[in-house]
């Protein structure tokens, strides 16, 4: 007789709740979480290594501006790893939908040319 | 374990295992030596001795690797003045063209690379691998099929006739595989588009662009320039009176990948079941081709969602045996670590997924809960819940935090225990295991036949597993149980999956508590001249996954060939389901747990 999956089914009366409150509450992430790349536009040295290495083409560094497109990235943090200053990290924002294709592309202004 | 009909490793005949105890020593006579290898370990066959030569090793025990088509004719203008200039100088400092004579060097240097050929990897009773390449002539790219003596091979070569339009005389079933009708393209897919490169670096006498004589009405006979042939797929159905079809799918009552299913059947029998995959077939081969092996990678890596590390791993080893890389030790133990964190989720998962076959919600929430606590170690480990950007050529892409690792063999343990108990309670749940006991049954003979790999391979007595067979990474200097048993039905890929998740979980507490320390990543030593190419496979959950890697001009891919765990096993589970009821198949399809994706490519 199973009676350990009766056990089993009873058991978890006593555990406490294991959910968390998402979305009333913001999400439980493990610091070492990559969400969405960010820039730090005063560290920013204009090389583009970001651009040349992104594997899938996500990014765009323009004249005035340093832009991403969400709808094309995957994460893989080679941007950050590239980045000859340290300028680019992953941060922790994870929840990126958007209503629109163009609302996913996410724009960064730079500081002007010295 | 009253019904586990287990036979301990031991028993197996040792001819049965790719990693034989004799080394080199008796390799059989099978007109190898008359067509020596060459740097990459690759011999150059005529087409009419592929199929004899294979037949022989095959005959011998060897089992099919994969067989993977290539146009080698975007190496005409690089490998000419790469491998003459600058081949000489890595491949001579590299450990392992160490054995290589100066003549097999030169060969390689010298031989011209052709158009179209078809590479054969064989695996060796031995543990070594034999390649067998033959190039195959472009005004009428065809060789003779290698089906007939070695059915494992059957989608491989459906692949090559689809993708590059060469055709394996002989073959049995030639019906499209990957294509499918809506397919509208203006070439074979992986034959290289020269005319969208600058005619000056092309040779004028191309013979992959040459104008065809003929109008292309053969499927093979198409050049470059032509689009293959539009064929319509037709499922290959039993007739007779009562007999009726029954089409599943693509799309499926659950968020699962798609696959179509022709049931033919009598009342609730099964007589056969003709399956149709591809659907998420994205190109992904051709997409990585001309990239940099840095910019490669998290494409690979992403073949499918749930072999990550794998696949990763596999390619990174492939690019480190092509630039002669050494990895360093603490990433050597880090990437098993990781792989099986892998294997560990899983089948915690798989043995879930069983249970919803035959809706025993029971087992299917609760390792469904235990898969979660699983994956959230992943995330605290590595920052991804499946275990993307870690593993990269050369060692890792980043150390793994030493907090976490230091609670880690607790948490895995802990996980482990709950899930052994769980375990335990399914198997006392008599209404689940009558389902499981006898449903979709694979002799060994079948599995041996149609190159079954992986936990199916095993649970039908067949004692194959790549970290034991072909040891690589930290594996030499574990000790690892290989897990096997005779049975062939889902109670039996149930019982090893089990095992060998406790298995794994004990390397995972053992390693964590002792990674070696020091760098984690070493760069990539020297680039390989375009033209060479290498093999990697690496046992993920389901089977080994190998890869095949030729290097382009600078550093990049000129041709990648994945073939997977799932890829091997498909075949595998269509054979297996005749004879049984129709609503067993979503049983006996979780029972192998195979992943669309990684097989369509």
């Amino acid at each position: 007789m199973p009676f350990d999956v009766l056990a089993r089914i009873l058991g978890p009366l006593r555990r406490p709740i294991v959910s968390s409150r998402y979305p009333a509450e913001p999400p439980l992430l493990a610091p070492a979480v990559r969400g969405l790349p960010e820039l730090d536009p005063a560290r920013c040295t204009r090389e583009a290594a970001c651009v040349a290495v992104c594997p899938t083409g996500a990014l765009a560094l323009g004249e005035e501006d340093w832009s991403i497109d969400v709808g094309r990235c995957v994460f893989c943090a080679a941007c950050a790893q590239a980045c000859p200053t340290g300028a680019i990290r992953l941060g922790s924002r994870v929840e990126l939908a958007a209503r629109s294709r163009e609302a996913l592309i996410l724009t960064t202004r730079l500081e002007a040319r010295r | 374990m009253d019904e586990l009909n287990e036979r301990p490793a031991d028993e197996q005949p040792a001819g049965e295992r790719l990693a034989g105890e004799s080394p080199g020593g008796e390799r059989p006579a099978v007109g190898l030596e008359a067509y020596p290898a060459d740097a990459d370990g690759v011999r150059h066959l005529p087409p009419a001795a592929l199929a004899t030569v294979a037949g022989g090793l095959v005959e011998h025990g060897a089992r099919l690797v994969m067989v993977v088509g290539l146009d080698l004719s975007g190496l005409d203008g690089a490998a000419g003045g790469a491998a003459g200039a600058t081949a000489g100088a890595p491949a001579a400092t590299r450990a392992a063209a160490a054995g290589a004579t100066a003549a097999a060097r030169a060969t390689a240097a010298a031989r011209a690379p052709a158009g179209l050929a078809v590479e054969v990897v064989l695996g060796l009773p031995d543990g070594e691998l034999a390649r067998l390449r033959a190039a195959v002539p472009a005004d009428e790219p065809a060789y003779p099929s290698l089906t007939p003596i070695l059915p494992a091979a059957q989608w491989d070569e459906r692949e090559i006739h689809d993708l590059l339009g060469i055709e394996p005389t002989g073959h049995p079933d030639l019906r499209p595989l990957v294509l499918h009708e809506l397919a509208d393209l203006p070439a074979y897919p992986l034959r290289k588009r020269r005319p969208t490169k600058p005619a000056a670096s092309e040779p004028a006498t191309e013979p992959a662009t040459e104008p065809a004589s003929e109008p292309a009405t053969e499927p093979g006979g198409a050049p470059a320039g032509q689009p293959p042939p539009v064929r319509p797929f037709r499922p290959f159905v039993a007739h007779g009176e009562g007999v009726y079809q029954l089409p599943v799918g693509p799309i499926h009552a659950g968020v699962i990948e798609p696959g179509h299913f022709r049931f033919s059947a009598v009342g609730e029998s099964v007589l056969y079941l003709d399956a149709r995959l591809f659907y998420t077939h994205r190109g992904l081969e051709r997409l990585v081709e001309g990239r940099s092996f840095e910019r490669a990678l998290p494409i690979v890596e992403r073949a499918c969602g749930v072999c990550t590390v794998t696949h990763a791993l596999a390619y990174s080893r492939a690019v480190e045996q092509l630039t002669g890389t050494e990895v360093p030790p603490r990433a050597r133990f880090a990437r098993v670590l990781l792989a099986e964190l892998e294997r560990l989720y899983n089948h915690v998962g798989d043995l879930g997924n069983i249970c919803a076959g035959v809706g025993f919600h029971f087992g299917t929430s609760q390792l469904g809960w235990q898969k979660e606590r699983l994956l959230r170690v992943n995330e605290a480990l590595t920052g991804h819940r499946y275990l993307t950007g870690v593993v990269a050529p050369g060692g890792l892409r980043a150390d793994l935090p030493g907090p976490v690792l230091a609670e880690l063999g607790a948490t895995v343990d802990g996980i482990a225990h709950d899930v052994r108990g769980l375990v335990r309670a399914l198997l006392r749940s008599e209404g689940l295991m009558s389902r499981l006991h006898g449903t979709g049954i694979v002799s060994r003979e079948l599995a041996e036949r149609l190159g079954a790999v992986g936990v199916a391979a095993r649970a039908s007595g067949l004692a194959h597993d790549l970290r034991r067979d072909r040891p690589y990474e930290a594996y030499p200097e574990l000790d690892l149980p290989l897990v096997t048993m005779t049975a062939g039905d889902v109670a039996a890929r149930f019982h090893v999956r089990a095992q060998e998740l406790a298995a794994s979980a004990a390397i995972v507490r053992d390693l964590a508590g002792r990674l070696p320390p020091g760098p984690w990543r070493e760069p990539l030593a020297e680039l390989p001249p375009a033209g060479r190419s290498a093999v990697a496979g690496v046992e993920g959950p389901r089977g080994p996954s190998w890869l095949w890697l030729m290097a382009g001009p600078d550093g990049s891919v000129e041709r990648l060939h994945l073939r997977s765990a799932s890829f091997a096993n498909w075949p595998v589970v269509a054979a297996a389901v005749p004879g049984n009821l129709v609503p067993d198949f979503p049983l006996i399809n979780k029972s192998f747990e195979l992943c669309y994706a990684c097989t369509d490519r």
